[in-house]
């Protein structure tokens, strides 16, 4: 029964380290919250595993103690966060980071976002005339092409068509 | 060998936990050697790296693309199964060591997700697996408190409080998460720390009743106790001697938590009224000033 206790002190210490990884990256209030209930399931994992290793109620009534512990502070935690939500709107943790020391600089952050679709363009068939390979030259005229007398204005639109 | 037979015999499934039927320090020696602990070996680093690669890839996944996400997931399905190369083999641990997998797997999403509800759904999933290990090491009482309290009501409330602040669409602070590399780095090193310290020659001691001493007003050893306990002892004796064996589990505990705990639990109830008060009083609207 060794090995029992020894893999579930293992385990406690995976989902402590589960929390205390939540707790470092979550930026929402109410999920850090969570992960600290997580770190304190843990520790109750921690203290049941012993429990049943030295065959007495130690360990469980630590770990009753534990949970009375864990709801006083989700209860508190709670009305916390509501109370801080009423004040600005968010529940983002840099949102109170005024709080702190002020020296501290502030970390520029990439804004990241969930998945943007690639914008596919429909494909249009080429009209009118190519600039790059017949340069319009120097001396065009517009306004002789508008009335249709020009030769050159012609030759210019047999070319595009063919 | 007898007692030990009858050890086993009852530590199938429900351990007997009443210190009351105190094993000999001898018996708890056999069976140290019959099952030693495992020793550290540095490839026992492999589940831990791969776990932190697995988190890693799956929280990029989870906004970026699906390819990192299924790499995460091979990942952590190596993790998983180097991990069990490490556990011994015997069915009771299988179903174990699939409560522990759950819950793992629970934290991942819980870590993972971004989306807050879909966190709470991972860490429900989590406590209620926690839940199953308890329930087999044979912490009854511990098991339905957990279960109702954590992922009865906390959850409820969490889910409560998360829909009363959470906008539809996601917010900056749920997608993006703060320093996930320096954060699991950390994380790792303090569960190699502690799996190194669990895998410590002598870190579990192999006495694990200490019959000596008398623990608790509720484990009453006939030797110590009052006359009644050792005239319900012999009954019990005369009756058949296995029924000594027969866990007393949640009594026990009770037993033992009305008397020598008792201070604790009047503390514990203190703490629950003041903090009842104090989140009443916090989560007051502030009233405005009437003109």
């Amino acid at each position: 029964m060794n090995e029992t206790t020894q893999n579930l002190l293992v385990f406690g210490g995976v989902l402590f380290v589960i929390g205390m990884v939540g707790f470092l990256t979550r930026r929402s209030l109410i999920l850090m919250f969570l992960s600290l209930e997580m770190m304190l399931s843990g520790v109750s994992v921690n203290l049941i595993a012993f429990s049943r290793h030295h065959q007495n109620y130690q360990g469980q009534i630590l770990a009753v103690m534990v949970l009375t512990i864990a709801a006083c502070e989700a209860a508190i935690a709670l009305a916390l966060v509501v109370s801080l939500y009423r004040r600005k709107a968010t529940l983002d943790v840099a949102a109170w980071d005024d709080l702190s020391e002020t020296l501290i600089p502030k970390v520029i952050e990439s804004p990241q976002t969930l998945e943007e679709p690639a914008m596919e363009f429909p494909k249009l068939t080429p009209a009118g005339l190519d600039p790059l390979s017949r340069p319009i030259s120097a001396d065009f005229d517009a306004q002789s092409m508008e009335n249709g007398e020009s030769v050159k204005a012609n030759t210019l639109e047999a070319g595009t068509h063919a | 060998m007898n007692l030990l037979n009858n050890y086993f015999l009852n530590s199938a499934f429900f351990a007997q936990t009443d210190a009351g039927t105190a094993l000999p320090t001898a018996v708890s020696q056999v069976v140290d050697q019959a099952a030693p602990i495992q020793a550290w070996t540095n490839s026992m680093l492999v589940p831990i790296v791969l776990g932190a690669v697995a988190y890693l890839l799956i929280q990029h996944g989870v906004v970026k693309s699906k390819a990192y996400f299924a790499g995460g997931a091979v990942a952590a399905l190596l993790a998983v199964g180097f991990a069990l190369g490490f556990t011994p083999g015997t069915f009771e641990s299988y179903v174990l060591m699939s409560f522990c997998a759950v819950a793992t797997g629970g934290g991942i999403g819980f870590l993972t997700a971004r989306e807050p509800v879909y966190a709470a759904l991972g860490f429900a999933t989590a406590v209620l697996s926690v839940c199953g290990v308890l329930f087999m090491q044979s912490a009854l009482f511990i098991a339905a408190a957990t279960m109702i309290v954590y992922a009865g009501a906390t959850i409820i409330i969490f889910l409560f409080v998360l829909m009363f602040a959470q906008q539809t669409e996601l917010r900056t602070y749920d997608v993006q998460l703060n320093n996930p590399l320096v954060a699991t780095a950390i994380g790792a090193i303090l569960l190699a720390t502690i799996t190194m310290c669990v895998t410590e020659n002598n870190a579990i001691l192999p006495v694990r009743v200490d019959s000596t001493r008398v623990m608790s007003a509720a484990s009453l050893p006939d030797s110590l106790s009052s006359e009644a306990g050792k005239e319900a002892s012999k009954k019990l004796d005369a009756i058949d001697p296995n029924l000594r064996y027969v866990p007393k589990l949640t009594a026990g505990l009770g037993r033992s938590m009305y008397t020598d705990y008792l201070l604790a639990v009047e503390l514990a109830g203190t703490v629950l009224l003041v903090a009842t008060i104090g989140a009443i009083a916090l989560a007051q609207r502030t009233t405005e000033t009437q003109s």
